[in-house]
């Protein structure tokens, strides 16, 4: 062994690369199990919409029923992958795993740590919506145009959820509590927030409520893709999405930079 | 430039206005193996993480913490990059296998492939681990996690060692192997910081002991001179009560200290044959006479009794 070669420690790009290095070999790992679902999820849903729903809702806003429906998919699922990395997944390599533990010893920093795993649930993110995008093609229900972009709002989607999650997980002391997110927030999203029916339809007082949930506008930029429906609204989404995620990152990484840093 | 690898000066740290490290001073030179011993709770921990920046240390201006010439609190990476660290709790990657967990560690200092197999495949052998390579974690003993996570420790060939009750679990076997294995990396001039419960290892190991309770500092030095310094040679343990008085009124004939504890009576003294002589007294399995140890120091300067924090 020699100890005399110039060492310097990793430059950030390759330091945020090993964090979601090693988040993509566990993941991976079991690639039957982790990589299956996220294909057969949109199957299920077109099979149960197609064959029931759809006879009695023929059209939402002037577009077919399973088109509109389905595009709101494209999101959900980015939605709640991300959300999931980053509120059971992050509260159990931090708590019990003792994960984090380890690769702070390396040389990472908590900043770079927390923001690998954003990134890898943004990752996540496009994946999923990848995989229903690909779902969808087959059907007919969505032509493949510029709606190649799909990916990419997944991925923006993902992002923005595991920012978020990341600051509900800093306030997260038993990892139950995770419930109250998940039917109390995630949940009600998916109802509000322009998936199953427009924004629009919603009584006066609810609408606000529904623009101030961040889906809302992962929606709006999904559905413009699909149905190359372009209107300059859609800057206002990428804003609120930016800051929304910019906010809570920054915020989450710094409650949880408490419990790591003593 | 100093030869020091780490420097230390009225380092403190409280931890919700508890004090854990009160007014801690040290140096450690290269290549030397610094020890650090003291009850659960005494800040052993808490002075490892500090040095690696896991923890840090309370805000004065006279405090000073330098650990190759860098302060952890600025500049943590350049510290863990030389560093490698055992912790005292395993934590490896359980969703991984013994290969993968050290491969993803490589990328975390950024070995070049071809490298970082060569180095991992080195190591599992140095780490008596060779054929563990495909393992699941769930299916190593303790002994084989800890040397999974030494060999960890030292894939980025570190100059500094941070070992936190590196063989605390294990049999003597393995307890040796990691002995002999830490003695190896000491010859080739990485410096070693440990903590143990281990006399014996602090013995073996250190050239400098650190004695520590309740955050503060009891004693410093090198292990024999500590030895010579602080306690008798030879001590006699007495077991039956029933020789208690006899026993007590030899040491206090011969001017020999005495301490009694659950489970006996201690004789110290600097003479052998004067031991000797009482213990002729004595039925064979009711005594035992032996060289005085570190352990005897410990319990000497630390105290018998538990505290609030054991």
């Amino acid at each position: 062994m020699n100890y005399s070669k110039p060492q310097s420690f990793p430059p950030l790009v390759h330091r945020l690369y090993s964090v979601w290095y090693r988040h993509f070999r566990v993941y991976v790992k079991n690639i039957f199990s982790n990589g299956l679902p996220p294909f057969l999820e949109p199957l299920i849903f077109l099979a149960g919409i197609g064959l029931g729903l759809n006879k009695y809702i023929e059209n939402m806003n002037g577009i077919p029923y399973i088109e509109f429906l389905a595009t709101g998919l494209l999101v959900v699922s980015a939605m709640f992958t991300a959300a999931f990395e980053c509120s059971f997944g992050t509260f159990l390599r931090l708590e019990f795993d003792k994960v984090y533990d380890g690769m702070l010893a390396a040389p990472l920093s908590v900043n770079n740590l927390l923001v690998g795993e954003i990134i890898w649930a943004g990752s996540k993110g496009f994946f999923f919506s990848l995989a229903v995008f690909l779902v969808l093609i087959p059907f007919g229900i969505i032509t493949v145009h510029i709606s190649l972009l799909t990916p990419l709002i997944g991925f923006i989607t993902g992002i923005m959820f595991a920012s978020f999650s990341l600051f509900i997980t800093s306030f997260v002391k038993d990892i139950n509590q995770f419930n109250f997110y998940f039917t109390g927030f995630l949940s009600p999203m998916f109802f509000f927030s322009g998936i199953v029916f427009p924004v629009t339809n919603l009584p006066e007082i609810i609408r606000p409520v529904a623009e101030i949930f961040p889906l809302t506008h992962s929606v709006r930029l999904v559905r413009a893709v699909c149905f190359i429906d372009f209107r300059p609204e859609l800057a206002a989404d990428l804003v609120y999405i930016a800051v929304f995620t910019f906010v809570f990152a920054y915020w989450g990484i710094k409650r949880l930079k408490k419990k790591l840093i003593q | 430039m100093s030869s020091s690898v780490i420097e230390v000066e009225n380092l403190n740290k409280t931890f919700k206005s508890i004090p854990a490290v009160v007014n801690i001073g040290f140096k450690v030179e290269k290549a030397g193996c610094f020890g650090f011993l003291g009850p659960n709770g005494a800040g052993k921990t808490t002075i490892m993480k500090m040095i690696y920046g896991k923890c840090l240390r309370d805000n004065n201006q006279n405090s000073k913490l330098k650990v190759f010439g860098i302060d952890p609190g600025r500049n943590e990476l350049d510290i863990k990059y030389k560093t490698g660290v055992v912790p005292q709790d395993n934590n490896l990657d359980e969703q991984l296998d013994v290969f993968t967990n050290l491969w993803v560690y490589a990328k975390f200092y950024r070995l070049p492939p071809e490298e970082a197999v060569t180095r991992i495949k080195e190591l599992l052998t140095f780490m008596e681990l060779a054929e563990k390579q495909k393992a699941k974690i769930k299916e190593l003993s303790g002994g084989m996690k800890r040397r999974l996570v030494l060999a960890r420790a030292l894939l980025n060939k570190p100059r500094l060692l941070i070992l936190d009750e590196p063989t605390t679990g294990l049999d003597p076997q393995v307890r040796h192997l990691i002995w002999q294995k830490i003695n190896q990396l000491k010859k080739q001039g990485t410096t070693i910081l440990l903590t143990t419960h281990y006399m014996e290892e602090a013995f073996q190991l250190c050239d400098e002991i650190f004695i520590l309770d309740f955050g503060r500092k009891i004693m410093s030095g090198r292990p024999a001179v500590l030895l010579e310094q602080h306690i008798e040679k030879y001590v006699l343990i007495i077991f039956d009560k029933n020789n208690f008085q006899a026993a007590e009124k030899t040491a206090e004939h011969n001017n020999l200290r005495q301490e009694e504890s659950n489970d006996g009576l201690r004789l110290y003294g600097n003479s052998l044959e004067q031991l000797k002589a009482f213990a002729r007294k004595l039925n064979m399995y009711e005594y035992y006479l032996r060289q005085s140890n570190l352990e005897d120091l410990f319990l000497k300067i630390t105290g018998r009794n538990i505290n609030e924090l054991q």
